[in-house]
């Protein structure tokens, strides 16, 4: 269907309302105001700055443990301790290694796990409240608008479409279609998150890959609130060992929040052999471990979330600068694997990218030459001096735990080096295995309904909703794989990675078919990561569907 | 025609609701709020109507700060200006309070030609404030309605009753009309409406200031998750048997047979 698009045009165009796309909006406004006030020329305003957002309101698709590392925000909002949601400061760390029954403290909080001076934070309130200071200042945010795709011109981009409304299920347009809009940039920054829909196109076609290519992790969470007095806000506990099985890359957390809340969860290396391995039923059962039990038990499940993780880091890093756009963030790589910290990294990021379109924006051009300052600026600031310690330590997992616990801490005597350097990764979903006779579980894991859940309670209590009747956004390519090669090859993983209980094999008449449970889908785009053959294509659904990570 | 929406922002329906001290309100902080379902029908009808007959449409909602986000929504969609009713404990009013109140507030705008509301709110439901606000601004009203169609200063209305029948009325204007969740699809708000919005006006005024603190008729003692009393039981044997135990129950235990 070709369908007539209305055209609208920004000087700046920011994809994604998350710490980074929000910090450069902000510090960008910031910048126009002074450099207005001395009078330069030429005059700009932040009216001419548009974010796009898809969820259904700023925050709603935040989601992350989250200890926040201030640096970021100190520098974006000087006095932010006065009125940032900031949840509580760090006031205990502690690692732990578990087996099944018993919990084993480290007698020293191993660096990377040290976290005083930051915060635990809800990432999605702290969104919010930033959300609330870009409106301030002018900028025009819209919320429930996705970038569907990307116009590409000349050897760079001018901007994006923005989704169709209104459509059903079969593509057809319903009474209240809206066509999305072709909306003009002289720039575009792509601040999508980890895995982002238009990074993933961008980098494929403008080759913008680094020497390895982007891995991920999957982090599932819950909050819960439990009994008075169980666990102390502020503190900060990170675990390795049981559930996660020795060859493969995680660990939980479990983070004391005000009012009686913990945030918990589990960290897993999208790079792991099983292709029956349940990441959602691991967590479910980290839960059951007595250190994590006696925690929770007699609370209430609040909320329940799971996303992607950019765990790749520097050498995974894809080229930020193109004509007419820049990308930050997680989109971007900027996370630290090692500590899986990101926040303040993302809204760095974003600040220099403002100040790298302020200088282009007054220069008049937007090309490769001119944005290729950011990547300049990310040289001389922190981003690059954390990232660079740990260039190498997520690799260094990529043959289990305790490989990489080896690989780490040799990594940390030689500031990051290690014995090799840069260690070559291939992407996640290459770890896979073929089933080689295993048999997938005969039945799923259901949970006890207090402590422990199946994925559909779970998925009730992310708030997720989509309208049913609009196209699927989740594409396969090409649907016979699942049934034919996929099912014998790999027993379909996508029905156990998938922590939403999106993707579920069906017979029906004797015939195997996929059925694909879109409206469950919490946009985490471990699918699009995680599949074996890279058929699953993950697209932004109508705008404003997804989950509600409210408090997370 | 000048036409006034009143819309309630109401918890998002996937809220997870708890319970506030003393257990007659839910905690409202950590939670989301949307424009009621109901009420965005009745915005899509009164937009709808002013592109077929001109005028104005006007937004009006009641509660704390945050409802003017309600306000603003309808604004992006096409609404001209809001009218904001402060009130920081409006979830105390019963829907005599609430509806006195916007009453007040309406009265302030000369030459209201059609006043339109949801049929009821998603959170508490009580699906009286529109009728109460008609009685108490002496206008004629109608209720679940299908159709709306305006001609001579006077309207035909299409009615939903029960079990698909319909029933066809005629109003006079000024008037006061519910409608009926489902009778039209709403709009989107646009990038270029929402840009727009920002530029209109949305009037406060303090509910307090409104002269209407008569004391509420009604109050909320306790809300309560509901407990589960509902009990399956699976009848077993051949379909024969199974039938006349299902038969048997029914005229015993149910007593409906």
């Amino acid at each position: 269907m070709t369908v007539a698009r209305e055209q609208l045009e920004a000087d700046v165009l920011i994809v994604g309302a998350g710490p980074a796309g929000l910090a450069c909006a902000l510090h960008l406004a910031n910048l126009i105001k002074t450099h207005n006030a001395s009078g330069a020329k030429p005059e700009l305003s932040a009216e001419n700055i548009y974010v796009l957002e898809k969820g259904r309101e700023v925050g709603a698709h935040q989601l992350s443990g989250a200890i926040m590392d201030p640096r970021g925000l100190a520098d974006l909002v000087p006095d932010f301790e006065k009125t940032a949601p900031l949840d509580t400061p760090v006031t205990d760390d502690a690692a732990f290694f578990f087996t099944e029954k018993s919990a084993w403290r480290f007698p020293i909080t191993p660096p990377p796990f040290k976290n005083r001076g930051n915060y635990v934070v809800s990432l999605s309130k702290l969104t919010k409240w930033l959300g609330g200071l870009v409106e301030a200042s002018g900028v025009n945010l819209f919320t429930q608008f996705a970038g569907a795709s990307l116009i590409f011109e000349g050897p760079g981009i001018a901007g994006v479409i923005t989704d169709d409304k209104g459509m059903d299920k079969n593509g057809q347009p319903k009474d209240n279609f809206t066509a999305g809009y072709e909306l003009r940039a002289k720039i575009t920054v792509l601040a999508e998150g980890a895995r982002g829909s238009l990074t993933k196109q961008l980098v494929s076609r403008l080759k913008l890959d680094n020497l390895n290519p982007q891995v991920y992790s999957i982090g599932v969470k819950e909050l819960w609130e439990v009994q008075p007095g169980r666990v102390q806000p502020g503190f900060v506990a990170h675990t390795l060992g049981w559930p996660v099985p020795f060859e493969m890359y995680g660990g939980g957390w479990i983070y004391g929040m005000q009012n009686n809340r913990v945030s918990l969860g589990l960290v897993v290396g999208l790079e792991y052999h099983d292709s029956l391995f349940d990441p959602h039923e691991a967590f479910q059962k980290f839960k059951t471990h007595p250190f994590v039990r006696k925690m929770l038990e007699g609370g209430k499940l609040v909320r329940y979330g799971a996303k992607a993780i950019p765990a790749g880091g520097w050498y995974a890093m894809p080229r930020t600068f193109f004509d007419g756009g820049l990308i930050i963030g997680d989109s971007a790589s900027f996370l630290d694997s090692q500590k899986l910290k990101g926040i303040h990294m993302a809204i760095k990021s974003g600040m220099l990218a403002a100040e790298t379109i302020l200088e282009a924006l007054v220069k008049g051009d937007a090309a490769a030459g001119t944005l290729a300052a950011f990547p300049r600026k990310v040289e001389q600031s922190f981003i690059k001096k954390q990232l660079w310690s740990v260039r190498n330590f997520h690799q260094g997992f990529q043959h289990g735990m305790l490989a990489g616990l080896f690989n780490a801490g040799l990594q940390q005597v030689s500031g990051g080096r290690g014995l090799v350097d840069p260690i070559r990764v291939h992407a996640g979903h290459l770890a896979l295995r073929q089933l080689n006779g295993r048999k997938p579980p005969a039945e799923r894991f259901k949970g006890d309904g207090k402590l422990t859940f199946d994925r559909l309670t779970d998925v009730y209590h992310s708030g997720t909703r989509h309208d049913d009747d609009q196209p699927c956004h989740l594409h396969v390519l090409d649907m016979n794989i699942c049934v034919d090669r996929c099912v014998r090859e790999f027993g379909n993983p996508c029905q156990y990675y998938c922590p939403a209980a999106v993707y579920e094999m069906t017979e029906e008449r004797g015939e195997r078919k996929l059925k694909i449970n879109f409206a469950n889908c919490v946009h985490c785009k471990t699918c699009d990561i995680m599949d074996p053959y890279q058929i699953v294509d993950w697209v932004p659904p109508e705008g404003g569907g997804g989950p509600n990570y409210e408090g997370m | 025609m000048k036409i006034v929406v009143c819309i309630k922002q109401v918890p998002a329906k996937d809220a997870p609701l708890a319970m506030a001290e003393g257990g007659a309100w839910i905690k409202e902080t950590d939670i989301g709020f949307e424009m009621n379902e109901p009420d965005a029908y009745a915005l899509e009808e009164a937009l709808r109507l002013k592109e077929k007959h001109g005028g104005e449409v006007i937004a009006v909602s009641m509660g704390p700060e945050r409802s003017k986000q309600a306000i603003k929504e309808a604004l992006a969609k096409g609404a001209d200006r809001g009218i904001h009713v402060a009130d920081e404990r409006f979830y105390t009013l019963d829907p005599l309070g609430a509806a006195r109140s916007i009453a007040a507030a309406i009265r302030r705008e000369p030459g209201v030609d059609l006043i339109l509301t949801g049929l009821q709110s998603d959170d508490q439901g009580f699906g009286q404030t529109g009728v109460l606000l008609a009685e108490l601004l002496g206008l004629p009203h109608a209720t679940i309605i299908m159709q709306i169609d305006v001609a001579d200063g006077r309207m035909k209305l299409k009615r939903e009753l029960e079990a698909g029948w319909f029933q066809w009325v005629e109003l006079p204007l000024p008037a006061l009309l519910s409608i009926q969740s489902g009778i039209n699809k709403p709009r989107y708000a646009t990038l270029k409406g929402i840009m727009a919005a920002k530029k209109k006006e949305i009037v406060s005024v303090v509910r307090a200031e409104l002269g209407v603190d008569e004391p509420a008729t009604q109050h909320i003692e306790r809300i309560y998750v509901p407990h589960k009393s509902k009990k399956t039981e699976m009848l077993t044997g051949s379909p024969k048997e199974v039938a006349a135990k299902l038969v048997e129950k029914l005229r015993r235990e149910a007593r409906v047979l």
